[in-house]
């Protein structure tokens, strides 16, 4: 185990010096994927500047909740979106045959060779617009809440990462896993916004099959105290157990994939 | 060869069976699928039992289909038997993955495992860190491995800009840096050109010889077999059909030698009991000598004089030969059976 996190650091500035070979599409990158949340979020604070609130939800409040929510989707996707989207192809060429050849974990090598500094405009601007947000709202800022807030960040990145890795590890056995994505976006797209505006069984849904109300909605209501449908006082600790839980079911998941990977023939 | 000594693989019965869903013809039969639980049963590997020892070099040989890339694929640990045992260096592959990974290496003809955009250096470096190589021995390896593969040249250049037989030789490099026991190449001289593939198969054979590593070789090209690997393996539609040494097949079945008579003018289709004649062009006639016993002699003793000859060429079957007859003769033969 060691010795895989100590290959980590090399994997990864092997996938850097990689985008270094092409660093003006980097920057371009950057600067596309910034400008495109921008604009989504002009969108939103203009519908908020005309009606005042979102399901009790006032600008700051709003902008704090799309915030954490492209804080912990960048730093999670960063270590798998790319890299698990790509699964289907991985395993119809081949190239994920010459991955288990090597003496290191599949996953290990996966997320790290593959890691997406991409994400660099995503965390560049999330990062802005929550120190904008967090200096907006009267936060009564104690340490507990503090060390929550960051705990429930790392809680939602690990949420996204087991997610994407349980979607792309379905290819090992289907092949094919990207329709499961298409999906998941669907569900990125609702968890952007408070979650009492949604019907009954879409809150069930965002908070058990789906659960990417944890991804922002739930952290965020609950340092900023307003209520949470469902799981009401339970909201804290289940958006801090909510990633290490769903981390061990796809690690159980993609040792299940592995042990019954047939590859796509040949 | 090398010094025989214990097995370092060994397949016991060993079979693969892959599930697909069924299939329907048609935009009815493909509705049909979507709710149709039904699996047909793929018999990729059957029943296959071998042992290889250690410093071997055998060739795996059989046509599209046959189940070569799936049996190297269990014994590099990338897939899980259905049925049988199956051991490489005294474990299971699959479950001991990591381990034997690190203590085997293997070259996908038809994969790259160098990074594409940066300098070959750049990836067996990072071999170098994946398999915990040591400072010293690394260093010899390259040395050695840049000297006999002729890559000191291109160490530094992108992969992207590699030749295709540049970029293989790499390949096989950078399966060597860990002083693997066993390399397993699958097709490792598709596509490349002559040139490429004389290199590859020379570099192999003396890796074989000098180092003692054992080489397991899938290929389609027979003359891959001839130069590396004195015992061959052959399968077809998952079976086994012959394991043994390429001298012994040939004893089996090269006795079809090609004669070729050319005469002065067409003296008229001559019938021979001692060659079957397979082909007339006139001037030139063509048999082929199906018994070994049959020597060249007794074919122009049977010609007698008058016919005109003017030259005789007598041919060796080559390996593709004798394979195409194996696989044409296959349930008749006794003797070479495995």
């Amino acid at each position: 185990m060691l010795r895989h996190l100590r290959v980590v650091p090399h994997l990864v500035g092997i996938h850097v010096r990689t985008y270094m070979e092409y660093r003006g599409a980097l920057f371009i990158s950057w600067i596309a994927q910034a400008i495109g949340y921008a604009g989504v979020y002009a969108s939103i604070a203009l519908v908020l500047a005309r009606f005042e609130n979102l399901g009790g939800w006032s600008w700051p409040q709003m902008a704090l909740l799309l915030a954490f929510h492209l804080l912990a989707y960048a730093l999670g996707a960063s270590l798998s979106f790319v890299q698990f989207r790509d699964m289907e192809e991985k395993v119809r060429l081949g190239t994920f045959d010459a991955i288990l050849v090597k003496p290191i974990g599949t996953w290990t090598y996966l997320a790290f060779s593959g890691l997406n500094i991409e994400y660099g405009g995503h965390i560049v601007l999330a990062i802005g617009l929550m120190a904008w947000a967090l200096a907006s709202l009267p936060l009564d800022w104690s340490a507990p809440l503090a060390l929550y807030f960051l705990a429930a960040i790392i809680s939602a990145a690990m949420l996204t990462a087991a997610l994407m890795t349980i979607i792309g590890a379905t290819a090992l056995i289907w092949v094919r896993s990207r329709h499961l994505f298409s999906i998941y976006f669907g569900f990125w797209e609702l968890a952007r916004y408070p979650l009492n505006i949604f019907p009954l069984p879409l809150q069930i849904m965002m908070i058990t099959f789906a659960p990417l109300g944890f991804l922002a909605f739930i952290p965020t209501a609950v340092v900023l105290d307003k209520p949470v449908p469902i799981l009401g006082d339970l909201a804290g600790p289940a958006s801090l157990a909510i990633g290490p839980v769903f981390v061990l079911i796809a690690m159980l998941h993609w040792r299940y994939c592995l042990r019954n990977y047939q590859g796509a023939g040949g | 060869m090398g010094v025989m000594m214990t097995a370092i693989i060994a397949a016991s019965g060993v079979s693969k069976t892959f599930h697909q869903p069924k299939r329907f013809a048609g935009l009815r039969g493909a509705l049909k699928g979507l709710f149709n639980r039904d699996y047909t049963e793929i018999h990729a590997v059957t029943d296959i039992s071998f042992t290889i020892a250690a410093g071997e070099a055998v060739g795996y040989l059989g046509p599209n289909g046959a189940g070569k890339s799936t049996m190297i694929k269990m014994m590099t640990g990338i897939l899980v038997p259905s049925g049988g045992a199956l051991s490489v260096l005294g474990r299971a592959p699959h479950s001991h993955r990591m381990i034997n990974a690190a203590e085997i290496g293997v070259v996908f003809g038809q994969r790259s495992q160098l990074w594409w955009d940066l300098p070959v250096r750049d990836s067996f470096e990072l071999n170098r860190h994946i398999y915990d190589i040591p400072a010293a021995r690394y260093a010899e390896n390259l040395a050695y491995l840049s000297d006999m593969l002729a890559m000191v040249g291109y160490l530094d250049r992108p992969v992207r800009q590699l030749s295709l037989g540049q970029r293989m030789r790499a390949e096989i490099a950078m399966a060597l840096l860990h002083d693997p026991k066993i390399l397993f190449l699958d097709e490792p001289t598709i596509g490349l050109d002559v040139v490429a593939k004389d290199a590859v198969r020379k570099f192999l054979s003396k890796l074989n010889r000098e180092r003692g590593t054992t080489i397991i070789l899938t290929t389609h090209d027979l003359q891959d077999i001839e130069e590396i690997c004195p015992r061959l393996i052959m399968v077809d539609e998952g079976k086994l059909l012959f394991d043994g040494e390429v001298t012994r097949l040939r004893a089996a079945l090269g006795s079809r030698r090609r004669l070729t008579l050319t005469f002065g003018t067409d003296p008229g289709t001559i019938t021979l009991t001692t060659a079957t004649l397979t082909a007339d062009e006139g001037a030139a006639k063509h048999y082929l000598l199906e018994r070994e016993d049959i020597s060249l002699l007794d074919v122009l003793g049977e010609l007698g004089r008058g016919h005109g000859l003017k030259d005789i060429k007598l041919e060796e079957p080559d390996i593709e030969e004798v394979i195409r007859t194996f696989y044409q003769t296959k349930p008749t033969l006794a003797g070479v059976s495995p």
